[in-house]
C-alpha cells in the first residue's frame, strides 16, 4: 500500500469510522513514515490550540449599546410616530385638497402645492429609509449617537405634526409646511447618515 | 479564558432579556476575547474581526430571547460569531480569489524564520482553507457543521482540511518533537 494521503491522514483523527479507515490503520501500524507525519499533524493542531488569544485594540461594547440604543429609538419612532404621521398626512392632504369654502388667493394655493411636494418627498425618503433597513446597519458609537439625535427630534417633529393637524385653519398650512419642511431635512439626513457611515451587519 | 458560568447565566438572563446595560457589559466582557479571537483567526483584517465582534453582539442581544438557557450560552454565542465571521467573508468575496490568495506571495521553503511561524502560515492559507482549519482543528467544529455554516456540504470541509494540512506542512517544514 502506498503512504497515507493527507486526506486519509485528518480523517484517522475523526471519532466516525470513514469507508477505508480499517486498511488506512492497518498501513499505520506498519509504516513508521506515516505515523511520523500522523504526529506532526497532531503537533500542528496542537500548537494552533495553544497559538495566544488574540485581543481587540479598541472596546466595541459603547457602540454596540449604541446601536442596541437606537434601535429602541427607531421602534418607539415606527410605532408611535408612524401612525400619528400617517394621520397627520391624511390630516394635512385633506386640508389642501378638500374643496375650499372660499376661492383662495394664490400665495395660499402656492403653499398648498408646496405642501403636497414636501410631503410626497418626506414620504419617499421614509420608503428610502425602510430599504436601507437600518436595523440591520452596524454603526460606531459616534454615528449611533448622530443618528439617535435625528430620531429623537423626528419624533418631536411628529408630534407636532399631529397637534399642527387641529390647529385652525389661520396659521395651519404654514406651520404645516414648516413642520414638513423640518422632517424632510431630518430623513435626509438620516438617509445620508446610514448610506454614508454604516454599514451591513447582514442579519 | 473567563468563564461565564451557569449560575451567573441563570441570574443574568432575565436582565440580559430585558436589556439590562450592564448584564449585558457583563456577558460583552466575558466572551470579548474568544469572540474577537475566532473573528481575528477567520477574517483578513483586525477591522473585519471588529466588524464581526460588534456584530455578533448586537445578533446575540438582540436575540438572547430565542436563548433558551439550556445549553452552554458560549456555544450559542460562538456559533453566532462563527456564522458572523464566514458571512463576513462571503460579503468580501475572498471565496473567489482563493487560489490567486494562496498562489500570489509564494513562501521560500528555505526561509527558516517563516517555516516555524505557524501563524504566518495560517495567514497565508486561503480564507475558507484558514477558516475550516480554525472551525474544524481548534473551535470543534464538526465537518457537517462547517458545511452547513459555509452553506457547502460536509465533503467540501474534509477536502478544505486536508488540503489546507497538506500546505501547511509543506511550508512549515515540520520536524517531529521528540
Amino acid at each position: 500500500m502506498n503512504h497515507l494521503t493527507m486526506e486519509q491522514l485528518v480523517a484517522l483523527r475523526e471519532p466516525s469510522t470513514e469507508p477505508g479507515s480499517h486498511a488506512a490503520r492497518q498501513h499505520l501500524g506498519s509504516c513508521p513514515a506515516c505515523r511520523a507525519e500522523l504526529d506532526r499533524l497532531h503537533q500542528r493542531v496542537a500548537r494552533l490550540r495553544a497559538l495566544p488569544t488574540l485581543r481587540p485594540a479598541r472596546n466595541r461594547f459603547n457602540a454596540v449599546r449604541g446601536h442596541l440604543v437606537a434601535d429602541r429609538r427607531r421602534k418607539r419612532v415606527r410605532w408611535a410616530g408612524l401612525g400619528g404621521l400617517a394621520l397627520a398626512a391624511s390630516l394635512a392632504l385633506f386640508a389642501v385638497v378638500r374643496p375650499a369654502p372660499a376661492p383662495r388667493g394664490a400665495a395660499e394655493a402656492a403653499l398648498s402645492n408646496e405642501l403636497i411636494e414636501t410631503i410626497t418627498r418626506s414620504q419617499q425618503l421614509e420608503r428610502a429609509l425602510v430599504a436601507i433597513s437600518p436595523e440591520n446597519r452596524v454603526l460606531d458609537s459616534r454615528t449611533a449617537t448622530i443618528t439617535g439625535r435625528l430620531e429623537d427630534r423626528l419624533q418631536l417633529v411628529d408630534r407636532d405634526l399631529q397637534a399642527a393637524g387641529l390647529m385652525n385653519e389661520q396659521g395651519r398650512l404654514i406651520e404645516q409646511l414648516r413642520l414638513w419642511r423640518e422632517r424632510v431635512g431630518l430623513l435626509d439626513a438620516l438617509v445620508d447618515v446610514h448610506v454614508t457611515r454604516a454599514s451591513y451587519a447582514g442579519l | 479564558m473567563t468563564a461565564f458560568g451557569a449560575m451567573e447565566l441563570d441570574a443574568a438572563l432575565p436582565r440580559l432579556r430585558a436589556g439590562d446595560p450592564a448584564a449585558q457589559e457583563a456577558l460583552y466582557r466575558a466572551f470579548e476575547p474568544q469572540v474577537y479571537n475566532l473573528a481575528r483567526r477567520i477574517c483578513r483584517t483586525t477591522e473585519d474581526a471588529e466588524d464581526v465582534l460588534q456584530e455578533t453582539f448586537i445578533e446575540v442581544f438582540r436575540s438572547i430571547g430565542r436563548f433558551r438557557g439550556d445549553g452552554s450560552i458560549w456555544a450559542w454565542v460562538r456559533t453566532i460569531a462563527s456564522s458572523k465571521a464566514l458571512m463576513k467573508l462571503r460579503r468580501n468575496k475572498y471565496r473567489d480569489t482563493d487560489e490567486l490568495f494562496e498562489e500570489a506571495a509564494p513562501m521560500k521553503r528555505d526561509d527558516a524564520a517563516l517555516r516555524m511561524d505557524l501563524e504566518a502560515a495560517m495567514e497565508r492559507l486561503s480564507p475558507t482553507s484558514r477558516a475550516v482549519v480554525w472551525l474544524h482543528d481548534v473551535e470543534g467544529y464538526t465537518h457537517e457543521e462547517i458545511g452547513s455554516m459555509m452553506e457547502k456540504t460536509a465533503s467540501f470541509s474534509k477536502s478544505q482540511l486536508a488540503r489546507a494540512h497538506t500546505r501547511l506542512r509543506g511550508w512549515l517544514g515540520e520536524e517531529v518533537a521528540v
